[in-house]
């Protein structure tokens, strides 16, 4: 049994895959440990069948009640079968009136592959905007809703710029695998590596058609255009992972992609895309089902990662390089562990008090609408049309906004029955099923009535975009409440400042308007269900989105960052963290492609010193 | 009858062991009125899901697979001395011969779990013992236990579109049929006329064995069913809750109509009593025992409708009813609206390449 490496990852997600894909192919040896379980597509398998299912009861199953003692003991959760038990593991956060409620928010899926096996694929590169929003908003004094100036105070450049990154976002794209297209995107590409979309589902055009008046009436002096929105998802044999699509690529098109592992292994996560074509080399290894308990240090290096294998038992690895890239909530969390056992470890890792502050999630939110006609949405991906016209200088300074985001509109919500039910007026994990046990009156015809409604007739748009960086938005050790191994819990004690409800509202009416104006491109008028920002669920506090970033962010200035800019904890020598938490700004996209291509440029700044 | 025990994955077995049952808080984490507090079923999670089962291909023909189960029997040893011998008896194998399971590795060491993978055919509930060093045992992690007439206790475990009665007697059965009917649409007209078209294309094809147990497809298109094996295994701990309500509403339904069985009650009379239980005042009812029937009625909403949407395998939506009736209510002049077939495993579905 090896317990020396040239690289411990922790984590084999969109942070930690990417490092060794590179390092394992430049003949260093690397291994992986993952917490979740090793689980295959089809074609990896002997018997040509695959632990994910196409089975709705999978993406979120049966009831369980919540037994810690917070303030949401004995409500039910619905857990996929690869997130953790909320009762073993949970997140607590702190609502606005001081309670403690345990949520599922906040996780990524606890598997091989982490968060990319169950994401919806959107992979989105970020604006160059995106990583300069401090100089663009110095000395604005137009921001709306920003009376003591947190903006100017609080946001921050990226220590790399957009062309700094852009190679790696090419690369990124290439190795995992997207279908989308580039024109219409106003980020510069230097190639173009998509492979091509699949034919939209029908209910797209909507989106598509008010995409295109949204792009000529937000204040931008040309119009903007949607494009294909890229998608995770291989429509082609897939040439750097050995991936093959069906013989006829549109039955890729099933609606089981949003929270569903895929079981052919086209939706492109790290697993399939980025280790299997390195599983067999001689100078790799995976161990999953392994928890990472704790690090050690002696001076500035890391000298052991502790942790437990599948029986429980505790085990010691060693790394010249130990990348920590187990999700932002986490990796702050062991990290955190980590400093509470070893005061060397302690002193190094908190030589700033910035360690778990400056959590970010993304402002997200959006409009649904029940559309005039009915399509058959159980033939779609996660989102066909995507728009930046909410992202460019014009339009912030039109609205007074510090920072866009991205809109794009969703097809696969809502296209399969049960999700019909378990989602009607839910707004996130922790109430699904409410809406609907709540609504008796959907029942007999009332309920084939409901049916009618719905089936094939939903649509919504989304947007996601950045949330304004604050200190007291943090990831800390909950006093109290421990895990299953008996390690305290993450803690998440997070706000929205009220420049980011203006931002969620106004996005919120632009997606509201791609709908209006889809459906009635002269008026507009069309009736639509709704339209807003996360903050306004009654749990806005804990939605998350799983988009967890920031809590260790990078920066030039050892002060003001955990991470240097090449995401190397400042007084370590061997100590890198490479999943979301390195952000300094979230972003206005979905996050994981970018963290992906960052992945790609640590790898290679690792090689010139390995 | 020729038991065929497939080859140990390890993989396969520490993948679904680590999350549920390693650990070393002993909290009661996961008791929600179940199970007694010294238990250790009330410290893992999801004990329910053991023995393991998943679906079979032979590797070559996944179709003609598909009518048996995976079952991984897994043992895990708390105690400090590993045993000399594990096995498993049961009704699954030839006069209850005692088949060994096998050591787990990782990284060449022991882990204390001991697994076996056998073949059993879909629809079946079968009982077993572990013998420990020739000590016959109880599964201490499966909760499921069956008390036979002579008096012995049996682990017990049943395998995908299981339509055997598991937790009710006939009359709880009946009164529960009646009360999935009134919440599903397929009471309605069209409903109704879809339900016997469909009854009776399955019977015509019942032959290929694609749907053996249609006979136990109804208005509620299987969700009595699905609500029966959900409550004998992923959710046990709200079978109480029906055993509580459903004798409440045998004795009201009674009370009302004191000529007439619960079961054959005309329409209205459970109209009514939803109605009433909507809005959590039900003349009749023992607060004192239950008190809330509109937390039951919530309840039995969300395991009705689940029942008639989810995959056929875990017994509601028998031959896909739910599904094809949603098919055949939304088309355009020339195709279905709702194509379930493409995306689902053959038999059940057309497609080729997803093997289930």
């Amino acid at each position: 049994m090896e317990t020396q490496f040239d690289v411990v990852i922790i984590g084999s997600g969109a942070g930690g895959s990417p490092i060794a894909h590179t390092l394992v192919q430049a003949g260093k040896s690397v291994l992986i440990l993952d917490k979740g379980p090793l689980l295959k597509p089809q074609y990896q398998n002997a018997d040509g069948l695959s632990d994910f299912k196409r089975d709705e009861l999978f993406a979120d199953g049966p009831a369980k009640r919540i037994t810690h003692n917070v303030a949401n003991k004995g409500e039910a959760f619905y857990s996929s079968h690869i997130e953790p038990d909320i009762n073993d593991e949970p997140h607590i956060y702190e609502e606005a009136d001081g309670r403690e409620l345990a949520t599922i928010e906040g996780y990524t899926a606890q598997v091989v592959g982490g968060g990319t096996q169950l994401y919806g694929a959107v992979s989105l590169r970020f604006s160059p905007l995106d990583f300069r929003l401090q100089s663009f908003n110095a000395g604005r004094g137009d921001l709306v809703n920003d009376p003591n100036g947190d903006v100017q105070t609080e946001a921050r450049d990226w220590p790399i710029s957009y062309d700094n990154l852009e190679p790696y976002y090419v690369k990124a794209e290439q190795l995992v695998g997207i279908n989308g297209t580039a024109p219409n995107q106003l980020k510069p590409f230097s190639k173009d590596n998509y492979q091509p979309p699949l034919e939209p589902n029908p209910i797209s055009r909507y989106a598509k058609t008010g995409m295109e008046w949204l792009g000529k009436n937000t204040s931008n002096r040309e119009s903007v255009l949607p494009y294909r929105t890229p998608l995770a998802v291989i429509t082609r044999d897939h040439a750097p992972s050995g991936r093959k699509v069906p013989s006829d690529p549109e039955t890729i098109k099933t609606s089981y992609v949003n929270r569903y592992g895929c079981p052919l292994g086209l939706k492109s996560n790290t697993w399939v895309s980025l280790l299997s074509p390195i599983a067999n080399s001689s100078n790799f290894e995976i161990r999953p089902n392994c928890c990472v308990t704790r690090l050690e240090c002696q001076g500035d290096k890391i000298s052991r990662v502790v942790y437990l294998d599948p029986a429980g038992k505790e085990r010691v690895v060693e790394g010249k390089i130990v990348i920590v890239a187990c999700s932002a909530i986490e990796s702050v969390r062991l990290l955190k562990i980590s400093a509470e056992s070893d005061p060397e470890f302690e002193r190094r890792i908190n030589q700033n008090d910035l360690l778990g502050k400056y959590f970010l999630t993304h402002c997200f939110g959006g409009a649904s609408a029940i559309m005039p006609d009915r399509s058959d949405k159980s033939k779609a991906l996660d989102a066909d049309w995507a728009i930046d016209c909410c992202a460019t200088e014009e339009f912030l300074k039109s609205k007074g906004l510090w920072a866009g985001g991205a809109v794009y509109n969703n097809t696969s919500d809502r296209a399969l029955p049960i999700s019909l039910g378990r989602n009607h007026r839910s707004t996130d994990l922790d109430t699904l099923w409410k809406g609907f046990i709540e609504d008796t009156s959907l029942v007999g015809d009332d309920l084939a009535q409901f049916l009618d409604n719905t089936v094939g007739r939903g649509l919504s748009v989304s947007f996601m975009a950045n949330q304004l960086p604050l200190k007291r938005n943090r990831i800390e050790l909950h006093p109290t409440v421990k895990d299953k191994w008996g390690r305290p819990v993450a803690y998440i004690r997070k706000i929205w400042h009220p420049h980011d409800q203006y931002l969620m509202s106004t996005l919120a009416q632009c997606c509201g308007d791609v709908l209006r104006f889809g459906v009635d491109p002269a008026g507009g008028t069309f009736q639509i269900e709704g339209q807003g920002g996360v903050y306004q669920a009654p749990n806005g506090l804990a939605r998350i989105a799983n988009h967890i970033l920031g809590g260790a962010r990078f920066g030039t200035d050892r002060n003001d960052s955990v991470l240097d800019p090449f995401c190397r904890a400042w007084d370590f020598d061997n100590l890198y963290v490479t999943d979301g938490s390195f952000m300094p700004t979230s972003g206005g996209a979905n996050p994981t492609l970018t963290i992906q291509a960052n992945s790609f440029r640590i790898a290679d700044e690792l090689l010139k010193r390995l | 009858m020729d038991l065929q025990i497939l080859k140990l994955d390890e993989q396969y077995i520490l993948n679904q062991c680590t999350k549920f049952l390693a650990r070393t808080n002993t909290d009661n984490r996961h008791n929600f009125g179940q199970f007694n507090n010294d238990s250790i079923r009330a410290q893992i999670a999801e004990s329910w899901r053991f023995p393991l089962l998943d679906s079979y291909s032979d590797g070559n023909d996944p179709v003609k697979s598909y009518n048996q189960n995976r079952v991984t029997f897994v043992y895990r040893h708390l105690r400090d001395n590993q045993p000399q011998s594990v096995s498993v008896i049961g009704s699954f194998a030839n006069l209850y011969e005692a088949i060994p399971l096998q050591p787990v590795t990782f990284l060449e060491e022991p882990t204390g779990y001991y697994a076996l993978t056998i073949l059993v055919p879909k629809g079946e509930v079968h009982i077993y013992k572990y013998i420990v060093d020739s000590q016959a045992i109880l599964d201490p992690i499966n909760p499921q236990q069956i008390t036979l007439d002579n008096g012995q206790i049996w682990s017990r475990f049943f395998t995908a579109f299981c339509t055997q009665p598991l937790c009710f007697d006939d009359w709880e059965y009946a009164i529960l049929k009646r009360l999935v009917n009134r919440i599903l649409p397929f009471r309605t007209k069209e409903g109704q006329n879809f339900i016997e078209r469909y009854y009776n294309f399955l019977d015509s094809q019942s032959k290929d064995s694609l749907y053996p147990h249609a006979y136990r497809l109804d208005e509620s298109v299987g969700a009595a069913n699905f609500i029966d094996n959900i409550l004998a295994r992923e959710e046990n701990h709200y079978l109480i809750d029906y055993k509580i309500c459903l004798a409440q509403i045998d004795r009201i339904l009674r009370q009302r109509n004191p000529f007439i069985e619960p079961a054959i009650m005309p329409r209205e009379v459970y109209m009514d009593l939803y109605n009433e239980m909507s809005t959590d005042v039900v003349e009749g009812w023992n607060y004192n025992q239950y008190n809330s029937p509109l937390y039951f009625l919530q309840l039995l909403r969300r395991h009705t409708f689940t029942g008639a949407f989810a995959h056929p395998k875990y017994g509601g939506n028998i031959g896909a009813a739910g599904w094809a009736y949603l098919s055949e209510r939304y088309s355009d002049s020339q195709k279905t609206l709702f194509d379930w077939r493409q995306a689902i495993e053959q038999p059940l579905g057309v497609n080729s390449d997803y093997h289930g």
